[in-house]
């Protein structure tokens, strides 16, 4: 039993650290809180000379949850100007033009 | 990734309930939103979507454009880049569309659609990545519409005369092909609406036989329940989870 705990604690700890590397908001508080739960039962199960583990497990998935709250806190959502995207929109715009030209011939 | 997309812009689909109200779409006005994707109660912000109107004029005529664009918050933009455009150019005082156009950049995988309405003949052309231009012909209904267009036409309609619970039908055009959408008239709730502040709203649920839709009733839209009808919320329900859209900032209203 003490093994599997391991491995789930050792599991969701490496989900938790990639879900606070990525942009994942508060989502990434779901595996946090799967590798605390995992590590606080591997440390209640571990003998006295084991608990060194499990401690390292738990500091680890709470300094993850510290750097995402820090990461809600102080990074904002912006969209960056993207000037490729904006010479696309007045192409775009030039080409829409001349279609609804070509569309007012054919009508007539 | 690219279903929230294609929701995103889908979410905005509404019915054919026939326009009554005296209130036009104004051109200038700019609606930002915050996209978000919804796990087990936990959110996380995906994309900023920006709806705006402005006048075209050719030599001959005037259209209203409106214009719908999703595009990645920054720190998304390293894994996953969106840049989609759908643009509508319709008729300012009908809002029936008479060029209907698409650009999707997904994380590098592009599609450019368009379609050219004639009455009720739809020309279309579409480019996906690494694939020839495929064009078709197609005829759709009277009052089907494309997708923006019929988002900003549900905004002259007089919700104030449904009954909690009242359906309508439609039909819209996506994916070259004719979608039938249904509607329903939930009531009203108060919700957040940006820089508008706490508005009461209409809730309005959004069925279609499409597979970017789940659930029933967990498509809602709210729009404010005042005569310019500015959605304040969106929720949705996909495949691959749920999500919503805020409003942000509502200028130019």
């Amino acid at each position: 039993m003490r093994k599997l705990f391991l491995i789930l604690a050792i599991l969701f700890l490496v989900l938790s650290i990639l879900f606070t590397l990525l942009p994942m908001g508060t989502i990434a508080f779901l595996p946090i809180g799967l590798a605390l739960i995992s590590s606080l039962v591997l440390l209640k199960k571990s003998a006295e000379n084991q608990r060194r583990l499990p401690n390292w497990l738990l500091t680890l998935s709470a300094i993850c949850s510290f750097v995402v709250v820090l990461k809600l806190v102080f990074i904002k959502d912006k969209v960056e100007v993207d000037k490729k995207f904006e010479q696309q929109k007045i192409e775009t715009k030039i080409e829409a033009k001349k279609e609804l030209e070509e569309l007012e011939n054919d009508l007539e | 990734m690219k279903k929230i997309a294609l929701f995103i812009v889908f979410a905005f689909i509404l019915s054919s309930f026939t326009a009554d109200s005296g209130y036009g779409i104004k051109s200038g006005e700019k609606l930002v939103y915050a996209g978000s994707y919804n796990m087990s109660g936990l959110l996380t912000q995906i994309a900023q979507v920006t709806m705006s109107t402005e006048n075209v004029t050719t030599s001959k005529s005037n259209y209203l454009h409106l214009s719908c664009e999703l595009a990645t918050y920054t720190k998304w933009d390293s894994f996953f880049k969106i840049r989609d455009i759908y643009e509508s150019y319709v008729n300012p005082t009908t809002l029936k569309p008479s060029l209907y156009k698409r650009s999707i950049d997904e994380g590098g995988y592009t599609i450019k659609e368009k379609y050219v309405f004639k009455g009720t003949n739809v020309k279309s052309s579409v480019t996906k990545k690494n694939r020839p231009e495929v064009h078709k012909s197609f005829t759709i209904g009277a009052n089907t519409q494309d997708v923006i267009s019929l988002f900003y036409k549900v905004r002259t309609l007089d919700f104030s005369k449904f009954k909690t619970g009242q359906t309508q039908s439609m039909m819209i055009v996506f994916d070259e092909k004719e979608i039938p959408v249904t509607i329903k008239f939930m009531g009203k709730e108060t919700v957040s609406a940006g820089n508008l502040g706490k508005k009461e709203c209409y809730k309005i649920s959004i069925g279609a036989k499409t597979d970017a839709l789940r659930g029933k009733d967990k498509n809602l839209i709210w729009l404010t329940a005042d005569a310019k009808k500015i959605p304040a919320l969106l929720e949705f329900s996909i495949p691959v989870g749920t999500g919503k859209l805020v409003l942000t900032s509502a200028t130019g209203i």
